[in-house]
């Protein structure tokens, strides 16, 4: 079965029934989505899909057949979204296990809304868990993001 | 600037001259805990723990032996090393130590890395600094005397000449270690103390960072294990047919912990675990559960109990008082939950050496494990695995440490070792296991299940004059509880043990988290029995305590104790003193309508003594706070029939974004000894939220976890 993700197709060798997760990790070696519950409850294997977020333990492979996966590889050319920057310039991470779920639905939270409220902050990251506890940071990082991205336009 | 003689036995020098004159120092910290060392026979006692390369290309690598789960050693511990050899921050590169005995015993927890390498660190800095200069003195053909090391150079003063580090670490790794080397005071800081970035940041934002679950080796099959729902239980007998029909399915089998697949993949492992038909020899646990445990606890005589501190006469005094106050606290167990299920990969390679790859808290004692394993195989006489294992002894098991997706004292075990060292011997490829989340909650080492029982009294002007802790749980000690901190002139804290009749285990702030709830929640109890402000009375009966005083008056001043508001919001305070660090918070609770209540608030201060990095300390601060308040208010272990209830994230659900309050961290900044900063944040959070429930709704709460629904 073919599948493109982050612009390149992938020719990949599994049932239909493999989840998204398993694929990307195992088949194609690509590590930085996570695995953490499998249920759909920690949001550590978020990806988007025609970007959409969606959960990848979830997301099985017959159902992305020629649809554009994004993984947090998959983002930004040199870890320079507004999203990576902001998350960087707060230092959010700590463990960085659950990050790039956090990032990936903040990517996609933030090409829906321009100035997310708290409400929609916690609309869309409510499900991605961080034992770590570095909320605080992401939301306060989204909303810098945001202002990176509006400036960014307003430059353009 | 002060001098210090460096202690020849802890410094070891060595130049790689083939790969290109490096300057690599070694450093023992064995040498600095109060062990009488044999100066005869230095080489036997040295020990170097932490390593410091110069390169020529003039990158500066530390050797970290601590493990990176999140809680900061990979830029604490070189921001120690960099402060005093003077150079410049982001020249600094950090590289984890690999396993070898000259690092002494590898384990990080216990809030212990700070405080482990404080003197250490930065003496090993200045010393390299002293080697440096030495060496920049004979290049520039000047008196050392006249020389200053600067931004990484060795600068000449009269003549304003430099030369830098790395081209001088050649002749300085021909340097005798010298006699005396400066450390800085600490007015004279310019890297310790300051909210420098990250080093393990920019790899954790795009993907990049590897943990232990992301180890891919060629020819690398997948495993994943069943245990025995049932502590203890054994597999009595197997049916695997319909797993081992799956396509990619190479083996079922079982091993000492439980049933082990073996596939080409982790799916079709996690998928073939779900169609095994196994048979349990369930053992004797069956009927433990949570129930059993409490009255097991309620029913054990006193007279078994140990005394942990007692003073003055406390039988006496609360037998005479028509004013004691008793009050019984339930703490449930908890799990660990770090966001990385437990893994880990093993390769038993051709020649007989066992290499692993383990996300652990110790590196050490996985080593430990492997190396039983691999023993009592060989004694067993399993023939196979024998003429495999002959070639063994002891360096030839390596233990590679990875980063930790979460640790908080789960991976201070080595169950994952074991099983996949078991695993992976059977084969020539290696092997990775992976648990599922729910094996990770079904078979952790809990936090214990706690009950306390406490009595106290007040005289007639509410002054606290008796007061009794009975501590009742599994594998339970005083700390936290005892020596209790406030002015009382009759204490007594008891310990009854029923020891680990479920799988205990270290959970990040471990005892003081159950101890310091009983005290500071039955203290806001007895405080308002005795119609006193539960604040002022704490800084009443903290006199001796300056520096936790402190803290709890920064408090309450930052969340205007004072002017808070009557009815809509209620607050609650707590303070600890453990691992050398102080620490306040107050919540302020908010009731939404008559049965909904809010954390709106909580403000945290610290005093950790010499700061080293002040946003790595908010990070802390922040993150045991909403951990602490998962505990309070959302997760709990039970069991049924010597089983766990719960399973995944949807029935032992922790914190979200959208539950986390407001949180302000406010750090005291002093000259005293650091502290440690993982741990202290964690537990005075449940007792300020009960306190402010009780202050909201006169009920003092009796079992945790709250119901933030209604108290
Ligand atoms: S692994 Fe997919 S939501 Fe947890
Ligand atoms: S940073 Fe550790 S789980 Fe989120």
């Amino acid at each position: 079965m073919q599948i493109s993700v982050n612009g390149k197709i992938h020719n990949v060798d599994a049932g239909e029934e493999t989840p998204l997760l398993w694929v990307l990790r195992d088949h194609l070696g690509l590590t930085g989505t996570k695995y953490g519950c499998g249920i759909g409850a920690c949001g550590s294997c978020t990806v988007l899909l025609e970007d959409e977020p969606v959960r990848a333990c979830l997301t099985l492979l017959g159902e992305v057949e020629n649809k554009k996966i994004t993984t947090i590889e998959g983002i930004s050319p040199e870890s320079n979204h507004p999203v990576q920057q902001a998350w960087e310039e707060l230092q959010v991470p700590q463990c960085g296990y659950c990050q790039s779920g956090q990032i990936i639905s903040a990517v996609a939270l933030l090409s829906e809304t321009d100035e997310p409220t708290d409400e929609d902050i916690d609309e869309m990251m409510s499900g991605i868990l961080c034992r770590c506890g570095t909320y605080p940071r992401i939301r306060e990082a989204i909303k810098l993001a945001a202002r990176k991205i509006s400036e960014q336009r307003i430059n353009q | 600037m002060r001098s210090f003689s460096p202690d020849r036995r802890k410094f070891l020098k060595l130049s790689m001259a083939a790969a290109g004159s490096s300057l690599i120092l070694g450093i023992s910290w064995s040498c600095t805990q109060d062990t009488p060392s044999n100066t005869d026979n230095q080489s036997d006692n040295f020990s170097p723990n932490a390593w410091l390369r110069l390169d020529p290309d003039g990158s500066i690598t530390v050797i970290v032996a601590e493990s990176e789960m999140g809680q900061g050693p990979y830029t604490l511990m070189p921001m120690m090393v960099a402060e005093e050899l003077e150079v410049e921050w982001d020249r600094i590169k950090v590289e984890h130590a690999s396993l070898d005995p000259v690092y002494g015993y590898q384990l990080t927890g216990g809030s212990g890395s700070i405080r482990k390498g404080w003197s250490t660190l930065r003496e090993a800095g200045a010393v390299a600094k002293e080697l440096l200069l030495g060496a920049g003195a004979l290049a520039l053909s000047v008196p050392v005397i006249e020389c200053t090391a600067r931004l990484g150079k060795v600068v000449h003063n009269p003549s304003g000449r430099e030369v830098a580090y790395n081209e001088l670490t050649d002749i300085a790794a021909k340097q005798p270690i010298p006699g005396t080397a400066q450390l800085k005071e600490p007015n004279e800081f310019t890297i310790i103390g300051q909210p420098v970035p990250r080093l393990d940041v920019p790899e954790k934002i795009n993907g990049k960072a590897r943990f232990g679950i992301d180890t891919k080796l060629p020819g690398m099959l997948y495993a994943t294990i069943t245990h025995c729902p049932v502590f203890g239980g054994k597999p009595k007998s197997i049916d695997a047919s319909e797993a081992k029909s799956i396509k990619g399915v190479k083996d079922v089998f079982p091993i000492d912990e439980g049933v082990v697949v073996v596939a080409s993949d982790t799916w079709t492992a996690f998928k073939a675990k779900e169609v095994l038909s196994i048979d349990w020899e369930y053992g004797n646990k069956t009927r433990i559960s949570t129930e059993s445990i409490i009255n097991q606890l309620k029913a054990r005589p006193l007279e078994e109990a140990q005394t942990a501190w007692e003073e003055g006469d406390v039988e006496t005094v609360l037998s005479g008082s028509n004013a004691a106050v008793t009050a019984e606290y339930i703490q449930p167990f908890q799990a660990h939950v770090p966001l990385e299920p437990m893994n880990c990969t093993a390769h038993f390679k051709g020649d007989g050496r066992l290499e692993v790859w383990a996300p652990t808290q110790s590196p050490s004692s996985a080593y430990d494990t492997a190396k039983a394993i691999v023993q009592s195989k060989i004694e067993r006489g399993l023939k196979k695995v024998q003429k495999k294992l002959l070639g063994i002894h002891d360096d030839s098991i390596d233990v590679h440490t990875t980063l930790l997706g979460g640790g908080f004292g789960r991976r201070l075990k080595q169950d994952y070792v074991s099983e996949v060292v078991q695993v992976a011997q059977r084969y020539e490829q290696p092997v990775q296991l992976v648990w599922t989340r729910e094996e990770d909650v079904q078979h952790d080492h809990y936090h214990p299940l706690t009950l306390h029982k406490m009595r106290g009294a007040t005289d007639e002007n509410g002054m606290l004059i008796a007061w009794e802790h009975i501590i009742h749980g599994l594998k339970v000690n005083a700390s936290g509880a005892a020596t209790l901190l406030y002015d009382i002139p009759n204490t007594r804290v008891l310990v009854q043990d029923i020891g680990a009749i479920v799988p205990w285990g270290p959970w990040r702030s471990v005892a003081p988290h159950y101890n310091i709830f009983a005290v500071e929640h039955f203290f806001d109890e007895l405080a308002r029995a005795g119609n006193n402000d539960p604040l002022e009375l704490r800084l009443k009966l903290l006199r001796d305590h300056p520096r936790l005083s402190k803290v709890l008056e920064i408090a309450a001043d930052k969340a205007k104790w004072e002017a808070r508001p009557n009815g809509a919001i209620s607050y609650g305070a707590a303070v600890l003193s453990e691992w050398g660090s102080n620490v306040a918070q107050i919540v302020e609770l908010a009731e939404t309508d008559n049965k909904y209540f809010q954390v709106k608030k909580v403000t945290c201060v610290i005093d950790c003594g010499i700061v080293i990095n002040p946003d790595i300390v908010k990070q802390q601060m922040e993150g045991s706070i909403i951990f602490g308040l998962s505990a309070a208010t959302k997760s709990k272990i039970t069991i049924n029939n010597g089983r766990v209830d719960q399973s995944n994230y949807h029935n032992y659900p922790i914190l979200g974004i959208h539950e986390t309050p407001e949180i302000e961290v406010i750090i005291v900044n002093n000259e005293e000894e650091p502290g440690g900063i993982g741990e202290p944040g964690v537990p005075p959070l449940a007792p300020a939220l009960a306190n402010a429930f009780l202050s909201a709704t006169g009920k003092p709460i009796r079992e945790l976890p709250i119901n933030i629904e209604s108290g």
